[in-house]
């Protein structure tokens, strides 16, 4: 299971409720014509996953403890409190899409469920050790490859339906729209809590120079079967909502993808899949922030102890928790909850990124591993992209009301 | 990071030891480096003294006007100063010469264990 970081990292960090959510929007309102966004946001974690891979790897720091030494406290305080702000937003909502997914499969009210699943994740991050946490979601999130047979089944089936995959003309008043969705996707696909999981998993797994293989395959292989799933969930929100002038506002409604290929069976693989995917993402959020605090205080750190034997990482995994229950409690509906999570995720992304730059260009910490010319153009291009969508998020949301 | 022994003055030793990571003799992460304290000799010559972790320390790396306030509120009972000869080895860890149980901050890790985290099964207390 050498994947199983990546995947892990995929179906927590690519196929969130967010993900899930923006794919259906895009496919249904413009049939593939915003996959451009999803390919570039996923060449864009790849590399950023693969960078940070290495640090953690070869100078045994992971990510959030790199920036506290190199740039010393008062600056670690600036990613910190972006990271506490945007990610407890995040947690509400991917808690909240586990509800709706036990929903979905009981007819029980979403809001009466909501407890189920920070119960579900603190069983699990208690005391399951870092291989059961990284394989468990890893081999249950093989389910929704259900997505990409559902994608392709419908395709071969009614290739009536093929059409409908092309991009649609743009008229005046779909343009924020359209940009608003473009930066809702990066948004999405480029979330930090990704980058500070990953590095941290590879601590973990006590990475040195020698898994540089292993963090290459991680990161492509992963990010590419996130991508691949969440291009067939575009893809199958085109073929199937699209003709039907069905403009996915509810998780309920994106659920319709794989009822047209299954019916019956199709409703119950969606709410399983909706289910793996935020419950995946729930748990890689309750572990990073506990990981970025503990790495940035020095405190023991560890999934692989006793929760006695790194008392204060786990007195701040369950206040972590606590909060994340909070805020899904006010019961703000988990799509809108997202959307605003990922347009802060995205305003406070240079933030979260710009370290990089130095860190990875530290000969006295990476010696011959230190970034090339061409890995530091990408990132500063990773950078400036993300600069721009933080920009545009916030007009647009107000713009198009979170379309 | 960028903290391999180098022969340099006192200041470099300080931007050396500050904000790298404490490690018990018996493998136990205690916390990081948050304050430096150094004293000013007859003769000029600058002196380190010892090192601080805590959150009185933080307070004044952040702003020299919070750390009164720090520590009219907090009164030192969560602050511990480790004196510098007790560093073994220095590096991007710092290693100390004495087991966790010999520092304060080993010491609030153990509360949190006993008294917090105990209530909850399988803490393994």
């Amino acid at each position: 299971m050498r994947l199983a970081l990546g995947i892990l990292t995929a179906i927590g960090g690519f196929l969130d409720v967010g993900a899930l959510a923006t794919a259906g929007s895009a496919g249904s309102r413009f049939g593939l014509s915003l996959v451009w966004a999803l390919l570039l946001g996923t060449g864009c974690i790849i590399l950023l996953l693969l960078q940070v891979g290495r640090l953690t790897a070869v100078s045994g720091r992971p990510y959030a403890a790199a920036i506290r030494e190199h740039f010393g406290f008062k600056f670690f305080l600036l990613p910190l409190s972006v990271e506490l702000l945007a990610d407890s937003i995040m947690l509400a909502a991917e808690l909240g899409g586990v509800a709706v997914a036990l929903s979905l499969l009981t007819g029980i009210s979403w809001h009466l469920l909501l407890p189920v699943g920070p119960l579900l994740v603190f069983a699990l991050v208690w005391r399951g050790p870092f291989r059961l946490i990284e394989n468990g979601p890893a081999l249950l999130g093989l389910v929704t490859l259900c997505f990409v047979v559902g994608a392709v089944m419908v395709g071969v089936s009614s290739s009536s339906r093929l059409p409908d995959l092309l991009p649609a003309r743009l008229g005046g008043s779909d343009v924020p729209d359209y940009l608003f969705l473009a930066a809702a996707i990066l948004g999405a696909v480029i979330s930090p809590y990704l980058v500070y999981f990953y590095s941290s998993g590879a601590r973990e797994e006590h990475w040195t120079s020698r898994s540089l293989r292993t963090n290459a395959l991680s990161a492509v292989g992963g990010m590419g079967f996130g991508c691949l799933t969440a291009l067939a969930v575009i893809a199958l929100a085109a073929m199937v909502l699209r003709p039907a002038h069905v403009q996915t506002g509810t998780l309920a409604e994106l659920g319709l993808t794989l009822s047209a290929p299954w019916g019956r069976v199709g409703a119950v693989l969606f709410a399983v899949s909706l289910f793996v995917a935020c419950y995946a993402a729930a748990v890689e959020l309750t572990l990073a922030i506990p990981y970025v605090v503990s790495q940035g205080f020095g405190w023991e750190v560890g999934e692989n102890h006793l929760p006695a034997q790194a008392p204060r990482f786990n007195l701040a995994l369950i206040c972590f928790v606590l909060v994340g229950t909070a805020v899904a409690l006010i019961g703000i509906d988990p799509l809108q909850l997202t959307l605003y999570g990922s347009a802060l995720t995205a305003v406070l992304l240079p933030v979260s990124l710009s370290p990089f730059l130095v860190l990875m260009n530290d000969r006295d910490a990476l010696g011959r591993h230190t970034n090339g010319w061409l890995m530091n153009a990408a990132t500063i291009g990773i950078i400036a992209l993300a600069a721009v969508v933080a920009i545009v998020s916030l007009p647009l949301l107000i713009a198009t009301g979170g379309a | 990071m960028r903290r391999e022994r180098r022969s340099g003055g006192p200041r470099q030793v300080m931007r050396d030891l500050m904000d790298g990571e404490l490690r018990s003799a018996d493998g136990h992460a205690l916390g990081r480096v948050d304050d430096v304290a150094a004293e000013l000799g007859d003769d000029g010559t600058l002196r380190l003294v010892d090192i601080s972790t805590g959150p009185e320390a933080l307070a004044g790396r952040v702003s020299s006007r919070l750390r009164p306030a720090a520590r009219r509120l907090l009164r030192g009972r969560f602050d511990a100063r480790i004196p510098l000869a007790d560093v073994e080895e220095m590096g991007p860890t710092i290693r100390l010469r004495r087991p966790a149980a010999a520092y304060r901050t080993g010491r609030s890790d153990r509360w949190v264990a006993e008294h917090l985290l105990r209530w909850i099964p399988g803490s393994g207390r």
